[in-house]
């Protein structure tokens, strides 16, 4: 009898050892992948998270399962909530990765908690696909894809075109006092000295902060033609409300890629009118492009209910091109199959974006283009700006 | 009976390794640096009735020392976490002092003014700290060795908890935790009765966030990266409420009480935004019905856990 | 930094300190009848301006979104007091300072949960486009914050001087034994406090909202409304009044001189220093300790 249980509690271990050798990767089953992050559905940026993950990633992933999956296999996703918090990203990444085995990381928000989990995802060998951040500390990782244009690129776009075609000399900033702020800052003053100028003035902004007042009455001081804001929407629109109630109006704010989004126009009000910025998505309410007519119809079908915005076509332009890579690696789907499958895109037409080509740097976007606020809506001033 | 009780969970905690998955030894790492904490934070608020909102304050200091000196100067871990202690104890001092003629409402106001004050503090010392951007914390190192997996860091944090948590159970059975119990009944009896009532809750402060210090150390070699913004309020809250369900006054009930905390901080990470509404739901059933935490309902002695006595 | 750039500063430092002496008075009224500190207020702030703009967006005049939101926050209030606060065995300044902890953290829950915790703009009750006097610039909406604040504090007086409730609160403040003992049904001060202070708290929810736009947040505010009461002397209301006007202002001055970035520590180093130099505050006297 005893003998009996002995060889059961053998077999049962022998098979609980066996079970992860033989599926390829953690993540993937007979009939699932599993994906997840963390992001914000807490604190500054939760809006964005909420919209980029449940109802972006999710969106596309509804409607490729309803079509059947990807090489059979269904799609499922794994959210957890960091506040904007790159500790608590840390934790939740590591609870991702060693608790519900997902396959790779899709679409985490904000530069300090996707930093936080970098070397810890690289360690482990888990893709890191196309977070909502830019900081170029992400270029050039083996296991790292890039989401949106880096913020170095974001800069030289700005810049030369703002000193090229505008004939600006002055500029200042109100940057966020973080990664995402800092690395703006540096790329800002790298640009400008390209073109022989410099920072007039730059003032920091706590992460989460709610009044920049003190901030903006120090840069009025130092009358910049172009003030940049580097902000999370929250703070970002108080510097809009700030200025408007000092009557501060010779200076046009510049919103940086992240920041160029309906919520902080939302916030802002009839204070963002004519304010500008570089745009890293096609409008998503009213551009023609295939994808993006796509990305509409699927969000009447399953969130009729959701307004379209650029956090959403974000999230569900990662999942396009997550489920593009996973197609070319074929079934049988692994984290290195699916690595060299992304690095064989060459000019692949998503038809929300330019042409994309993922080179060994792993940059998956490169563009942006110029908008200004005209009666509460982004108007397009240039095409597609290149940062090459 | 208690010998083998206690026997059968030395044995569970050295076991665990062997028996858990990986993310569940860093959970239990993560039980019991709370442990420590809540430990800790109960000989301040148990013993004196003194609450503190300003423990992650403390943790965050204890962290950020241990992630320095292991960062820039290489000490070893155990040096490291002493350095830790030591320096949040002395923080502790340096705030417990001037707080010593405050009593009940302004004392826990200072300490959530104080838990403020630090993470600005981290912010804005940059060279340090690393700010916003957050500080990676080197690995742990003991000797030639580098404890650089789960189980190597989870047990090195066994074996500090063990040591606090004995040294905090002879602590309370001896004059300290006599003269404390007679300032929380009431500071102006004591008083009159020759106990140096400034003297002891100076004490109270400093062991309170060595306590917590140390536990700091080991939480950055635990989560391997700190920022300052994750040692907020909200983080001093969750220590209350471990306390508060554990039971004021007890060293098992502070494990338990962190135990159940950090056990349910996790499993509700899914459904996150439910979390503080079941805290504050626990804090408030508490005080109605329980006041004793768990550890007043296991153990009905008026000394250890009972309704808090009237403050003055 | 010119006058005009200063000016405007205080105005608006003048503006938030108006909010955070609202909030102090919300905080004393409790504290004056109960001798607790209801650590939730923040949180019931935050309730009302959302219940304020969830009545707004069903389609109800701003005004009127207003009055229901004040009805709500009062209600609220009083189940608060009569089934919870009044239930905790002992009610010690301990015990409700854990219940309200317990209650703020449920509140900001349940609001994270119908609302989410998004930032949402919250309709102004006075434009932001800046009125020029003379060399200065004025934003309406500062004037208005004050204007507002200054009228309700003049009705909080009215209320404490003139009328019986008034001076029962009163009487039960100075002593609640001698207060019973001349037929003052003390339990009824209490919660008369209670919704007296939530209905305060739910008006300067309602001034701050489109300042810091509306977001679950918002209950932080209790910390800079109980920093402004300990700097006039907790327990007084004239010096809770000087105490939030004080606090808003340094903590808009400062940073104008100082790095930017202290701007956010202001309020507590202010209460640190506050209370290690003076704890009974600036106005407030001593108070001897209770045997």
């Amino acid at each position: 009898m005893e003998r009996w249980i002995a060889r059961a509690v053998v077999l049962t271990l022998a098979l609980l050892a066996a079970l992860p050798a033989a599926a390829a990767d953690p993540g993937v089953t007979e009939t699932e992948i599993v994906l997840g992050c963390s992001n914000s559905f807490s604190g500054p940026l939760a809006f964005t998270g909420e919209q980029a993950t449940r109802y972006g990633v999710d969106l596309y992933f509804k409607a490729v399962n309803d079509a059947g999956g990807i090489h059979g296999r269904r799609v499922r996703t794994v959210y957890y909530d960091d506040g904007y918090k790159p500790q608590e990203a840390l934790a939740n990444t590591r609870k991702l990765v060693e608790q519900d085995r997902i396959f790779a990381v899709i679409a985490p928000q904000g530069t300090p908690p996707v930093v936080a989990t970098l070397e810890y995802l690289e360690e482990n060998k888990v893709p890191l696909l196309f977070p909502f951040q830019g900081s170029p500390i992400t270029r050039g990782r083996k296991y790292v894809f890039s989401g949106m244009t880096l913020y170095d690129r974001q800069s030289r776009i700005m810049i030369d075109y703002l000193v090229g075609q505008r004939k600006y000399k002055t500029f200042a900033a109100l940057y966020q006092d973080d990664e995402y702020g800092k690395s703006f800052l540096a790329s800002f003053e790298k640009d400008l000295a390209r073109h022989r100028l410099r920072l007039v003035a730059a003032e920091p902004v706590k992460r989460g902060a709610t009044d920049v007042s003190a901030q903006v009455a120090k840069l009025q001081t130092a009358r910049p033609e172009v003030t940049f804001l580097v902000l999370t929407p929250g703070p970002g629109a108080q510097a809009l409300k700030e200025r408007q109630k000092i009557g501060w109006t010779d200076t046009l704010m510049i919103s940086s890629g992240p920041l160029t989004d309906e919520r902080y126009l939302a916030l802002a009000g009839d204070a963002a009118e004519g304010v500008e910025g570089l745009s890293l998505w096609p409008d998503p309410l009213t551009s023609d492009l295939p994808g993006v007519r796509q990305y509409r119809e699927h969000m009447k079908k399953y969130f009729p209910r959701n307004e379209p915005n650029r956090y959403s076509l974000s999230g569900y332009f990662a999942a396009l091109l997550f489920t593009e890579g996973a197609r070319r690696a074929g079934r049988n789907l692994t984290r290195e199959g699916l690595i060299a499958a992304l690095e064989s895109v060459k000019g692949w037409e998503s038809g929300i974006l330019p042409p994309l080509t993922i080179g060994p740097d792993h940059e998956t976007q490169k563009h942006g283009f110029w908008v200004r606020v005209e009666k509460g809506r982004f108007r397009p001033l240039t095409d597609w700006l290149s940062s090459e | 009976m208690r010998r083998l009780g206690l026997l059968a969970l030395a044995v569970l905690v050295l076991a665990w390794p062997l028996l858990a998955p990986r993310y569940f030894v860093f959970l239990a790492s993560l039980v019991l640096v709370n442990a420590i904490v809540a430990i800790g934070l109960n000989l301040l608020s148990g013993y004196t009735h003194q609450l503190s909102f300003g423990h992650a304050g403390f943790l965050a200091v204890g962290a950020y020392t241990a992630a320095i000196l292991g960062g820039h100067a290489a000490v070893p871990a155990p040096l490291a976490l002493l350095g830790a202690g030591l320096v949040t104890g002395a923080v502790g001092v340096a705030l417990g002092i001037p707080c010593l003629r405050l009593e009940g409402l302004y004392l826990t106001m200072a300490t959530l003014a104080f838990g403020f004050v630090v993470t600005e503090a981290i912010l804005n010392l940059e060279g340090l700290t690393r700010g916003a951007d957050g500080l990676p914390v080197p690995g742990a190192r003991l000797g030639p060795w580098r404890l650089s997996t789960d189980t190597a860091r989870y047990y090195l944090t066994a074996a500090v908890a063990a040591a606090l948590t004995a040294a905090a159970v002879n602590l309370t059975r001896m004059r300290v935790g006599r003269a404390l119990l007679a300032i929380r009944e009431s500071e102006i009896a004591a008083e009159a009765s020759g106990v140096p009532v400034a003297a002891w809750k100076t004490v109270a402060f400093a062991l309170s966030a060595f306590y917590t210090g140390v536990a700091g150390g080991l939480f950055a070699y635990l989560v391997g990266h700190l920022s300052p913004d994750a040692f907020d309020v909200f983080l001093s809250v969750d220590f209350v409420v471990m306390i508060i369900l554990g039971g004021l006054g007890s060293v098992p009930g502070s494990i338990v009480g962190a135990a159940v905390v950090t056990v349910l901080h996790d499993s509700l990470a899914a459904v996150q935004q439910y979390r503080p509404l079941i805290f504050g739901l626990i804090l408030i059933a508490c005080m109605l019905f329980m006041p004793g935490g768990i550890a007043g309902v296991l153990r009905r002695n008026p000394w250890r856990g009972g309704s808090p006595a009237q403050s003055s | 930094m010119t006058a005009a750039t200063i000016a405007h500063v205080v105005v608006s430092g003048l503006a938030t300190g108006s909010v955070y002496a609202l909030m102090a008075l919300a905080l004393v009224i409790i504290y004056n009848a109960t001798r607790t500190l209801n650590f939730a207020q923040g949180e019931m702030l935050m309730v009302s301006a959302f219940l304020a703009w969830t009545a707004h967006g069903a389609g109800a005049p701003l005004p009127a979104a207003i009055g229901l939101s004040l009805i709500g926050s009062a209600a609220l209030a009083f189940l608060i007091e009569r089934f919870i606060i009044r239930r905790s065995l002992a009610a010690t300044h301990w015990d409700v300072l854990i219940i309200t902890l317990g209650l703020s953290l449920v509140l900001r829950a349940l609001a994270g949960i119908l609302w989410t915790h998004d930032e949402f703009p919250f309709p102004a009750l006075f434009g932001t486009r800046p009125l020029a006097l003379g060399p200065l610039r004025v934003a309406p909406l500062s004037l208005g914050i004050i204007g507002a604040s200054l009228a309700l504090m003049l009705g909080l007086y009215v209320l404490f001087v003139r009328t019986r409730l008034g001076r029962a609160m009163r009487a039960v403040a100075q002593n609640q034994r001698a207060a019973r003992l001349m037929g003052i049904s003390v339990e009824r001060v209490f919660t008369a406090s209670w919704v007296l202070a939530a209905v305060v708290g739910a008006l300067a929810g309602v001034l701050i909202a489109p300042v810091v736009f509306l977001s679950t947040k918002m209950g932080l505010i209790v910390i800079n409304g109980f920093t402004a009461a300990v700097l006039g002397g907790f327990g007084s209301m004239p010096g809770a009044v000087a105490g939030g006007m004080l606090l808003g202002v340094i903590e808009n001055v400062a940073p104008l001189y100082l790095p930017s970035g202290i701007r956010y520590a202001v309020p507590f180093l202010l209460l640190i220093a506050i209370l290690v130099v003076r704890p009974a505050g600036l106005l407030g006297r001593p108070r001897l300790r209770k045997v």
